[in-house]
């Protein structure tokens, strides 16, 4: 009996290591353990982000690589040779490695940095820290998450150096052109796609595990008191991204796994009737039409993937230096529903040009000017917050309110592209470019720097330098308009063009397309200053002030806000908070009431105060 | 010594944990997870499944014809499997060692007899003039299949790992009771064999689709 008993200690003390009394007994872990296959959520964030920063870094570098061909189609620039080699010989990067790193631009950018880099990192960091838990449902799970995005930034990383080079065929990877391995019609589509679709797929695996564990994480292991009306917008985001992920990305698998078939086992779920070089080939009854359905039916959710974490992120920015409750919580929360429900329906206006039925095609356009109103819900409740608020214009702030002006003037674009009559004339020119650079690039670009200014302190309990911050704002926020703005009156001039010299008719716009190339490369020098504020930072930022020391923990709470993060000590240990879980009683947003400037959602009602509901 | 007692701790324990301290569905976190993971495979199945729909609809060429019948044979098979982890699962419950490995053996043989007959299926489709490269209409038993087996590879790793496990513990009574009453592994069985059974109904749900609009 006694053995019986031991054995039962043993095992229930090894299971609740994670979760129930993770501090009272578990084993020291190792340093591979802490640093490297780590299960903390704080740790996974911190791969994420400098994972997805190291791939900001390339991608950005990629555009200021093809930048400069756009902009000096006749010139020669030989320090590119000793960088590309073979792929600028004389200085002059070749059509074929233009077309891959337009491609590899845009993979990179949407997947592996607003995606990966964005959700990946705020998801991990602030759902556990938020909802008062001492980790993921599954620490393992969500290491494997991680891992899995590794793997595939490690394959998609070594593409760049086959001789045939990546993929270079659209990060759309339509067929027919990336249907065949035959590197005579493209280099990229020999083993540089497979590579590219082995890369989406772990990508898409990392990205599944993920979601899974927020949404779980989310529902199951809230602190008692924390109502689902009692979460922080940003958490609400966090879940619905995770839900439109688990959704749509099979989607995508499933045209991945498809587009695979044909290229290794020679079926043609996509080929039909193909001639290469006067021969036609054995392919018969295919659809190329089959993968663009396939492929948006995730790439529109996808946006919506990468911006909502961003306007969560900002939700809670613009509240917390604005020292005003959020305005229109309730209508915050049941926009983002809307936005999930309807980003489902609008894929089709991606395919306007395909020879797209013209009343369905209505019903597209429809959708997609429905999906107008939650966003312009949301733009009226962020300007809503900070008006007459006390604002504090903090580097995190600046990034916040650039979020709201670069999303309502890519939106407004957008409204412009969603009526197939328009679209149609405007497909596949720069305006298309300006519009979704602006909505979800550059704005999911604010957000996350938003974020990364504005917890910074909860990463590594120091500020980021702010003068190097407000450089990196302006410079980004007037390059970035710099870049996208003059886009908008090359009508008419078509992407992914090597160059525009055989067209006289695009004379005219020479002069705006080398400005655009300056501004680009400015834009990328500003985010280098903030990965050097980055580094510098973390060893030599400002500390966070100590309000208070207690079992030898520090407390502080830097930007005054209300949330469960900044009641966990400075230290950040295992398990979050030293005692235990703080309980919530009250909204996020409670700032500046009963003549307070805030007060935390762990403090209990005072005598006669009605909750906010 | 009460086994019961023994083995209902763990989970229950854990959960009564979470009911003291957090806010929650009542279904324990992974379970949750993996639920939401097989909504997500659901969903690719769909797509797969839609764009055979999309194919037949536009495709003058499609021709129809009769699954091999080897086909309904796995599809019985793969219903066996399902039994099998599942009696397995009960005998774990019960702390029945003996009668647990034997079915969860029965329920691993059963799986891979499975994957073989789906590749005789292959074959037999390829004698009937549905080679992989063929008819369009042939290419997506294929795709079906194949999909769907790598699903079953996977939990056949699984699976192996538990069995393995499982078997080395034979020797001991002790472990094999730490074994019974340690609430994670129990927790994992479970998750196991839902995903048995989950991917069991996919398979009898791509033959029935792929029977009704080959007819």
């Amino acid at each position: 009996m006694s053995a019986q008993t031991t054995t039962t200690a043993d095992v229930h003390g090894h299971v609740d290591t994670d979760h129930i009394h993770g501090h009272e007994h578990h084993h020291e872990p190792t340093w591979l353990e802490t640093y490297v296959f780590s299960t903390d959520h704080k740790t996974i964030a911190k791969q994420f982000l400098i994972t997805g920063m190291f791939w900001g870094i390339v991608g950005g570098l990629l555009s200021v690589l093809f930048r400069l061909q756009l902009g000096w189609p006749n010139d020669t620039f030989p320090f590119l040779e000793s960088l590309l080699g073979k792929w600028a010989e004389g200085g002059k990067i070749s059509n074929e490695f233009y077309l891959a790193m337009v491609t590899m631009h845009g993979t990179i950018l949407v997947f592996f940095v607003l995606t990966g880099g964005l959700s990946g990192t705020f998801a991990n960091l602030l759902i556990p820290y938020q909802i008062g838990a001492r980790d993921m449902a599954s620490g393992f799970i969500n290491m494997l998450s991680y891992w899995f995005f590794f793997a595939a930034s490690v394959v998609l990383f070594i593409s760049f150096f086959l001789q045939t080079g990546p993929a270079s065929g659209g990060w759309t990877a339509y067929p027919p052109l990336n249907g065949l391995r035959d590197i005579a019609i493209n280099k990229g589509s020999g083993l540089g796609f497979d590579m590219w679709a082995l890369a989406m797929t772990f990508f898409i695996v990392s990205s599944l595990l993920g979601g899974l564990n927020y949404v779980a994480t989310i529902l199951n292991l809230r602190t008692k008191g924390m109502s689902m009306m009692k979460l922080p917008l940003t958490i609400w985001a966090f879940m619905f991204t995770a839900i439109l992920g688990i959704l749509s990305f099979p989607a995508l698998l499933a045209g991945v796994a498809l587009l695979e078939f044909d290229r290794l086992l020679g079926t043609s779920f996509y080929l039909n009737m193909i001639v290469v070089n006067g021969h036609l080939l054995d392919y018969r009854g295919g659809s190329p039409i089959l993968f663009q359905h396939l492929f948006w039916f995730l790439g529109h959710p996808e946006v919506y993937i990468i911006i909502l974490p961003a306007m969560g992120i900002v939700s809670e920015v613009l509240s917390v230096h604005s020292r005003k409750p959020i305005f229109g919580y309730r209508a915050m929360v049941v926009s983002i529903m809307a936005i999930v429900v309807i980003s489902f329906l609008v894929w089709a206006h991606h395919m306007f040009v395909t020879g797209l039925n013209p009343n369905l095609a209505a019903v597209f356009v429809l959708f997609t000017l429905l999906i107008a109103v939650p966003s312009a819900i949301k733009v009226f409740n962020w300007i809503g917050t900070i008006w007459k608020g006390s604002v504090r214009l903090s580097v995190p702030m600046m990034f916040a309110i650039g979020f709201v002006s670069m999303f309502i003037s890519g939106g407004l674009t957008g409204l412009m592209l969603g009526n197939s009559p328009i679209d149609i004339q405007l497909h596949d020119t720069y305006f298309v470019v300006a519009h979704f650079h602006i909505v979800m690039g550059v704005a999911a670009f604010f957000g996350m720097f938003a974020g990364v200014y504005h917890w910074f302190p909860r990463f590594y309990g120091r500020f980021m330098n702010d003068t190097l911050g407000y450089i990196h704002f302006y410079v980004t926020l007037i390059g970035g308009y710099a870049i996208f703005f003059p886009m908008h009156f090359m009508t008419g001039l078509p992407r992914r063009y090597y160059t525009f010299a055989n067209f006289e008719t695009f004379n005219n716009f020479n002069f705006l397309t080398q400005f655009i190339s300056i501004a680009a490369i400015v834009v990328f020098i500003a985010q280098l200053i903030f990965v050097v504020n980055f580094f510098y930072s973390i060893f030599n930022g400002r500390k966070v002030d100590v309000e208070r020391t207690e079992d030898g923990h520090t407390y502080g709470n830097p930007w005054e806000g209300t949330t469960l993060e900044w009641t966990a000590p400075i230290e950040r240990i295992h398990g979050n908070w030293a005692g235990e879980i703080p309980s919530v009683y009250r909204w996020p947003y409670d700032y500046s009431v009963n003549d307070k400037p805030y007060i935390s959602q762990n403090t209990p009602l005072a005598p006669g105060e009605v909750e906010h509901t | 010594m009460n086994r019961t007692i023994a083995m209902s701790r763990g989970e229950d324990e854990y959960m009564q944990e979470l009911k003291g301290t957090t806010e929650y569905t009542g279904v324990h976190p992974q379970k949750f997870a993996l639920w939401l993971g097989m909504a997500s495979m659901t969903m690719f199945f769909a797509a797969l499944t839609s764009a055979l729909i999309l194919k037949k609809g536009d495709f003058k060429s499609w021709e129809n014809f009769r699954l091999p019948s080897i086909f309904m044979a796995s599809t019985a098979v793969i219903i066996g499997v399902s039994i099998a982890m599942h009696a397995a699962l009960i005998s774990y419950r019960k702390a029945r060692f003996s009668a647990f490995r034997w079915l969860f053996t029965l329920g691993f043989i059963l799986a891979v007899a499975f994957l073989v007959m789906q590749w005789l299926g292959f074959r037999a489709l390829a004698a009937m003039g549905f080679p992989l490269t063929g008819n369009i209409a042939g290419q997506f038993v294929y795709l079906m299949a194949i999909v769907h087996g790598l699903h079953i590879v996977v939990a056949l790793l699984v699976t192996a790992i538990v069995l393995i496990l499982a078997i080395r513990a034979r020797r001991d009574p002790l472990y094999e009771l730490k074994d019974v009453i340690n609430p994670k592994r129990k927790l994992h069985m479970e998750l196991l064999v839902t995903f048995w059974h989950y991917i069991d109904i996919v398979w009898i749900y791509l033959y029935l689709f792929l029977y009704f609009n080959y007819r």
